[in-house]
């Protein structure tokens, strides 16, 4: 039997987090999301350290643009320049919809980019197609062992 | 004062003391004397001779041009022929004066100095007034980009809320959380439409040669689901080639013709573009047979945020021919509509052949 599926969401707004990890919680599939709150805890998590020893190693990593301490983009590259984190899909999860933001996250390499609904209909259907296309269409890298 | 002969600007200077006037005098003889001078200080009025040796004063104009200075500059000279005269005030001397009519001197000079002053005061005002737009657009960009993360908040927690709540509270609750719910979500789209327009002022006008055949169809395209549902007829003459920002030429074709269709009458809308040349602009107009607009409120309607019905009886925040306005007159032009209750609305936009756009 597989593994369920593990979510890093990295956001500064407990709000967004809260509400992912519902609309997940709600659907098949038994998503498990771990959640970090700025670009720092997000590179120590992936890496694992620290207090992230232990950290599964996500198949999806949903990803806001205007974080503290160390930005999306910054997190994006970093994720994309480690040959052991170069291919876990990178989703980009923001409220932003500057072309210039968007340009730059698929040039940095993010795997898509998904702009945050501003009502719930629309959050819960943009969540749950992230869900189903990364976790259950889209076939994903084996996870490494460490 | 730009003079070769040390007399003359002695009588010169006498004659204005003479009026009460407190004058003293730098002398320049050579164009480099003259550009250090008014680098360097500041001068009310400059008086220079026409004829000079190996000059002549009408250069000082230009120098002060390059400069970016505004000083007036009256020309003194011995002889000057009409002829010259009037090409001097064209380049833009203030005034000249004959050396054997001196007395008219200290008039001049007062009167050049007052010119100045409101020219100057004018040109204060205007740059204070566009800096002052530009401060409030600027606010009610920021304003509106800032208000839509907290909104979203709201909006999708009373959603949450009424969803996972509905028939567990009481009958209270279920509609005090619909009102929440409800304002927030109209609030969302006023801010977005606050956004909207506010953009429209930014900056980064990309004015090209905009076939407004092509503008229109792309606005028609847009509003293809509203044209079928109403049984929309759309008329079109040959349009014109405009110098434009194309996006923006599209959204006012899309936002006149929006509204011909959502303010329709009894019978399906039937909307006519045309395009009139009429001295040095065109003049688009779309018109339809809609419900038209009382004539007092005809100016009212490109107001932001103005209605003149409720949400019940149309939809929308008021905010489409304020767009559509300011639009036009980034571009240098005007709209107005002509209309009367029952008869339907034409509105025309006048768009100048060669913009003069206003940032």
């Amino acid at each position: 039997m597989k593994n369920s599926p593990e979510i890093l969401m990295v956001d500064d707004n407990p709000a967004d987090i809260d509400l992912t990890s519902e609309v997940l919680a709600q659907s098949e599939g038994h998503v498990h999301v771990n959640a970090v709150n700025d670009g720092v805890e997000a590179i120590s998590f992936l890496r694992r350290q620290g207090k992230y020893a232990k950290a599964p190693v996500p198949d999806l990593v949903v990803l806001d643009l205007n974080l503290p301490r160390k930005d999306g983009c910054e997190v994006l590259s970093n994720i994309k320049a480690d040959p052991s984190l170069a291919k876990i899909p990178v989703v980009i999860f923001t409220t932003s919809q500057a072309s210039s933001d968007i340009t730059r996250s698929y040039k940095l390499g993010a795997n898509c980019y998904l702009k945050k609904p501003g009502n719930l209909p629309e959050f819960v259907a943009v969540v749950q197609s992230m869900a189903q296309f990364w976790l259950t269409f889209a076939s994903l890298p084996q996870r490494e062992k460490r | 004062m730009v003079e070769d002969e040390p007399a003359d600007v002695e009588l010169a200077l006498r004659a204005l003391r003479q009026a009460g006037l407190e004058a003293s005098a730098d002398i320049a003889q050579t164009p480099e004397e003259f550009t250090e001078m008014v680098q360097k200080n500041s001068y009310d009025v400059i008086l220079a001779d026409y004829k000079l040796p190996g000059w002549n004063g009408m250069e000082t104009v230009e120098i002060l041009r390059q400069q970016g200075l505004d000083v007036p500059i009256i020309l003194v000279s011995g002889a000057l022929g009409e002829l010259t005269a009037v090409e001097c005030i064209k380049q833009g001397a203030a005034d000249y004066i004959l050396k054997d009519h001196l007395a008219r001197l200290p008039e001049s000079v007062r009167r050049a100095m007052r010119e100045t002053k409101l020219r100057q005061d004018h040109r204060q005002s205007q740059d204070d007034l566009a800096r002052s737009n530009r401060d409030l657009e600027q606010f009610a960009y920021v304003a509106s980009h800032d208000l839509q993360e907290p909104l979203r908040m709201v909006a999708t927690y009373t959603q949450l809320l009424a969803e996972r709540y509905r028939g567990k509270l009481d009958a209270d609750a279920d509609r005090y959380i619909h009102y929440a719910v409800d304002g927030a979500l109209r609030m969302q789209k006023l801010v977005q439409d606050l956004l909207a327009f506010s953009r429209v002022g930014r900056p980064g006008l990309a004015l090209e040669n905009t076939d407004c055949n092509v503008a229109l169809q792309l606005a028609l395209e847009n509003l293809k689901a509203a044209m079928q549902e109403s049984g929309s007829i759309v008329e079109h003459a040959q349009l014109p080639l405009l110098m434009a920002d194309s996006s923006q030429l599209v959204q006012v074709f899309q936002n006149l013709i929006g509204n011909a269709i959502k303010f329709r009458g009894s019978e399906p809308p039937l909307i006519r573009v045309s395009a009139e040349l009429s001295g040095k602009e065109w003049v688009l107009s779309v018109a339809d047979n809609g419900i038209g607009i009382a004539p007092e409120h005809a100016e009212g309607v490109f107001v932001v945020f103005r209605r003149l019905h409720t949400h019940a009886e149309y939809p929308g925040n008021g905010i489409g021919l304020s767009i559509c306005k300011k639009i036009v007159e980034q571009h240098g032009g005007r709209i107005w509509v002509e209309s009367e209750i029952g008869h339907g609305s034409t509105f025309r936009f006048a768009f100048p052949i060669k913009p003069t756009t206003k940032q």
